[in-house]
């Protein structure tokens, strides 16, 4: 399933099909506007049928309300409705690592427009991974990237480890407890990963959260914990983050000790992004409603450049340097292509089959 | 985290200045808190362009005192209509709507009130003592032992069983098996769901607790005139003002154990994750386990409604420690309170003590004085909110199917749960027929899920080991206290019976 699915995501991803769709329709449809508006001198039906948006943008999450999805949501539809001048329902679907979400999405979500998800693509592309939804998931693309945050191991302030040498050395000789956020889970491969790198026995124990996965870490319950960096870095004061699954540290200022993984075993992991939420539309909208979902579009790159948005997102107190300051369909492709082919590398761990 | 005399004598004064947050606040928490399906934690969702607009600190004392009210306000219909508004008042029928059909409606809810009242105010007061103490409870609670004080909750089934063993190891397990529905913690496998997408998200609670309780309730009143029995209608009456007071007496006389099942609340409310309804069912069979009546539980016994009452109160102020100190919310309406304080840039933790007190202090001193404003503006009102028991049951019936087809729609919005809400009905009103106790099903499905996952959780860790349970000292301690707990009523019992023969 999940080649399938991958060649999907590829075919879906690397080609100009949105551009070239979304400006021939919208040139059509606006000129339809147009003409009609010209001849009548008011708005005729058609016009009214191609207002967009008509009515409120409906928000399917997967996840429970409270959360990091809920919150960045919240930043960016509070921008978003200033340009699209409608305001957002958002409705949480949580269950089954988010798959209910989905399936509830992909199954009710109307095709025009004004139903979409908001999600965090690491975790939930990897779900399909392990386990096949009852849709197509190409038939679902994701826009309007809001964060890059990736993926780390952090210990609680009062820990004996120090540096992620001691955990892997402590690794050899006893299994060592990493409390995750679910088993399909970026911040999970890049601890399985790591410890058929170095040999050090890692269990890892899925917590259903982040904020689960904190308090099994700061109650002492876990030795250690895997999540997206921007969690913990803003509990600095109660948390130490030892190993960042990316290149680069995105957040030097706040993540001081941290090694980089990859150049510090000598291991080629591709960036484990943990945190990468994002918008998700069903496909069939950006066929049969290019112009609406050009209006999403540019709308949402908007709101990526308004300074207010900016004020917004330092509220929550999350690093700025997490957020991403735009979207492109191309890193969006790479990265969901490459979270797949690392998924398929761990399927039989992330499915208790070895 | 230091205590300052003056600081907190300052903390009040001023918190009592937002009486004008604090009184609308209590009003609509106990209105939500009574609506089955409707909770502080939805409501505070739903009003939260209001709370985000406020200042940090009114938005917080509106929130806490909503939080407290909706706690107290779950416990009304629970006691006269059999329908708990909320998981953590489904221990609170098991005597109060006995109560209320011999007719003390009036005198059940004064206990509750003051229960409630007393065992929040006082869990409160202990929090801001203790709270160094406190936080450091979750650090001894995890998995291992918290299987422990599942089990004492749910062992509550066993002592239902003890009037009818098959019966009620039936409809215990009945609850175990529809409470393990849904997808695994660990592998998120779905189990037992039909193919309905519905149930991988577990049985939802408040349909189920809604169908078995007040829809099983509906279908079972309609065959008589009304709720009370005869001679309840006759004490109905004739209940004045004199009711109330009584209530306020009896209860105030069982101070020792408002103290102790409140502090029940308090400790589990501290761990992460845990909850009132887990808290309520505890200090139930832990009341009645040290009671010298454990028979009278059940029957519309005064010390049972008061230990799921004060214990679900006292959870209230104890769900917030771990959000305070760690940063960490200990339920779900803490949550959205830290999304709340994300949102005007305060950053949970240790520091807030020394860097905003009037914060990190503030939401238990709006909660204490929350609960004492609070026992004035409800008190003068059980009079009248008792008297919905003397309606017929003809137009009961249906408003109370109605209600809570509503209450079970509202937390997900999904019509599925309304029909499940029905099945619920049903299967309870089978089980009310044929001598099986709807209370046992519902422990299974409220703390079944919860005990699976503190075991896979503890089995994952030790890698399939079951001996884990038993792994460490302080778990052990809990073994020992449960077995104690199970042999102590049944050991007096045969003690009365061989001293009354001798």
């Amino acid at each position: 399933m999940a080649r399938t699915a991958l060649d999907n995501w590829e075919k879906i991803m690397f080609d100009d099909y949105f551009d070239e769709l979304d400006r021939r329709r919208f040139l059509a449809g606006s000129a339809a506007v147009a003409g009609a508006g010209l001849l009548t001198g008011l708005p005729s039906a058609e016009a009214l049928a191609n207002k967009f948006p008509s009515r409120n943008i409906k928000v399917y999450v997967p996840t429970r309300e409270g959360g990091g999805a809920d919150r960045n949501l919240r930043a960016f539809s509070s921008i978003w409705k200033k340009y699209l001048k409608v305001n957002f329902e958002v409705s949480f679907y949580p269950g089954a690592a988010g798959r209910v979400g989905y399936e509830k999405y992909m199954g009710l979500a109307k095709e025009d427009g004004h139903d979409l998800l908001f999600g965090n693509m690491g975790p939930e592309v990897l779900n399909w991974v392990v386990k096949k939804p009852t849709f197509n998931v190409a038939d679902l693309v994701y826009f309007a990237q809001m964060d890059r945050d990736p993926g780390i191991i952090f210990v609680g302030r009062k820990s004996k480890f120090t540096h992620i040498d001691q955990i892997v050395a402590e690794g050899k000789k006893r299994t060592i407890q990493v409390g995750v956020s679910r088993l399909a889970h970026p911040a999970t491969l890049g601890v399985l990963a790591l410890g058929r790198h170095t040999g050090a026995k890692f269990n890892v124990i899925p917590l259903s959260g982040g904020k689960n996965t904190r308090a099994g870490v700061a109650t002492g319950e876990m030795d250690c914990g895997a999540l997206p960096s921007g969690g913990i870095a803003r509990r600095g004061k109660n948390f130490r983050i030892l190993a960042i699954f990316d290149n680069t540290n995105p957040i030097p200022d706040k993540i001081k000790d941290a090694v980089l993984v990859n150049k510090h075993f000598g291991m080629n992991l591709p960036p484990l992004i943990a945190g990468a939420r994002a918008f998700g539309i069903k496909k069939s909208v950006i066929e049969k409603q290019a112009h609406h979902f050009k209006i999403l579009k540019d709308t949402a790159n908007m709101v990526f450049n308004d300074p207010e948005y900016r004020e917004v997102l330092k509220k929550t107190k999350v690093p700025m340097a997490l957020f991403t300051k735009s979207s492109s369909p191309e890193e969006i492709a790479k990265y969901v292509k490459d979270i797949t082919a690392i998924g398929e590398q761990y399927r039989d761990l992330l499915t208790g089959k070895s | 985290m230091e205590f300052d005399p003056a600081l907190f004598i300052d903390l009040f004064a001023r918190t009592f200045t937002f009486w004008w947050v604090i009184l609308p606040a209590i009003f609509l928490g106990l209105i939500v808190g009574a609506i089955p399906g409707f909770s502080a934690a939805n409501t505070i969702i739903i009003l939260l362009p209001m709370t985000l607009a406020m200042d940090p600190e009114v938005g917080l004392i509106f929130m806490v005192a909503l939080y407290a009210s909706s706690r107290m306000g779950a416990g009304i219909p629970a006691i006269l209509v059999n329908i708990p508004g909320t998981a953590g008042a489904a221990a609170t029928p098991l005597d109060g709507y006995p109560m209320t059909k011999q007719g003390r409606g009036q005198q059940a809810l004064a206990i509750s009130f003051v229960s409630s009242v007393f065992g929040g105010l006082l869990a409160t007061i202990i929090t801001l003592l203790a709270m160094p103490w406190l936080s450091q409870v979750a650090f001894y609670l995890h998995s291992v032992e918290m299987i422990v004080i599942m089990l004492f909750g749910i062992s509550l089934i066993a002592t239902i069983a003890a009037r009818d063993t098959l019966k009620g190891l039936i409809a215990g397990f009945f609850g175990l098996m529809i409470g393990y529905i849904g997808a695994d913690v660990v592998y998120e496998t779905p189990r037992g769901t039909f193919g309905f997408l519905e149930l991988y998200d577990k049985v939802p609670l408040i349909p189920a607790l809604v169908g078995l309780f007040a829809v099983s309730e509906a279908f079972f009143v309609i065959e008589g005139e009304s709720i009370l029995s005869k001679r309840g209608k006759e004490a109905m009456q004739k209940a004045g003002w004199a009711a109330t007071i009584e209530g306020v007496k009896i209860a105030l006389s069982k101070w020792w154990h408002i103290i102790w099942t409140s502090m029940i609340g308090l400790v589990i409310g501290v761990v992460p994750g845990a909850g009132a309804a887990i808290a309520a069912f505890v200090a139930y069979q832990q009341s009645r386990a040290f009671s010298k009546t454990p028979e009278l539980y059940g029957t519309g016994h005064v010390e049972g409604l008061i230990a799921p009452e004060s214990a679900n109160n006292g959870v209230t102020s104890g769900t917030l420690v771990p959000l305070l100190v760690i940063g960490i919310p200990g339920g779900a309406t803490a949550a959205i309170m830290l999304v709340v304080l994300q949102y005007h840039g305060v950053t949970m933790g240790p520091d807030l003590f020394m860097e905003s007190p009037e914060l990190a202090y503030g939401p238990f001193a709006a909660m204490a004085v929350t609960y004492f404003i609070m026992i004035f503006t409800i008190l003068p009102l059980a009079r009248y909110m008792s008297r919905i028991t003397v309606v017929s049951t003809i137009y009961m019936s249906p408003i109370i199917i109605s209600f809570t087809l509503v209450g079970a729609f509202v937390p997900r919005q999904y019509m599925f749960d309304m029909y499940l809400a029905l099945v619920f009905g049903v299967i309870g009103y089978v089980a009310r027929k044929t001598g099986y106790h709807t209370a046992a099903i519902l422990i299974g499905v409220i703390l079944g899920p919860l005990l699976e996952t503190y075991f896979l959780r503890a089995l994952k860790m030790s890698e399939g080991d079951i001996m884990v349970i038993f792994s460490k000292d302080l778990a052990n301690v809990l073994w020992v206290g449960l077995v104690i707990s199970l042999c102590i009523p049944y050991a007096m019992q045969r003690w009365r019976a061989w001293k009354a023969a001798a």
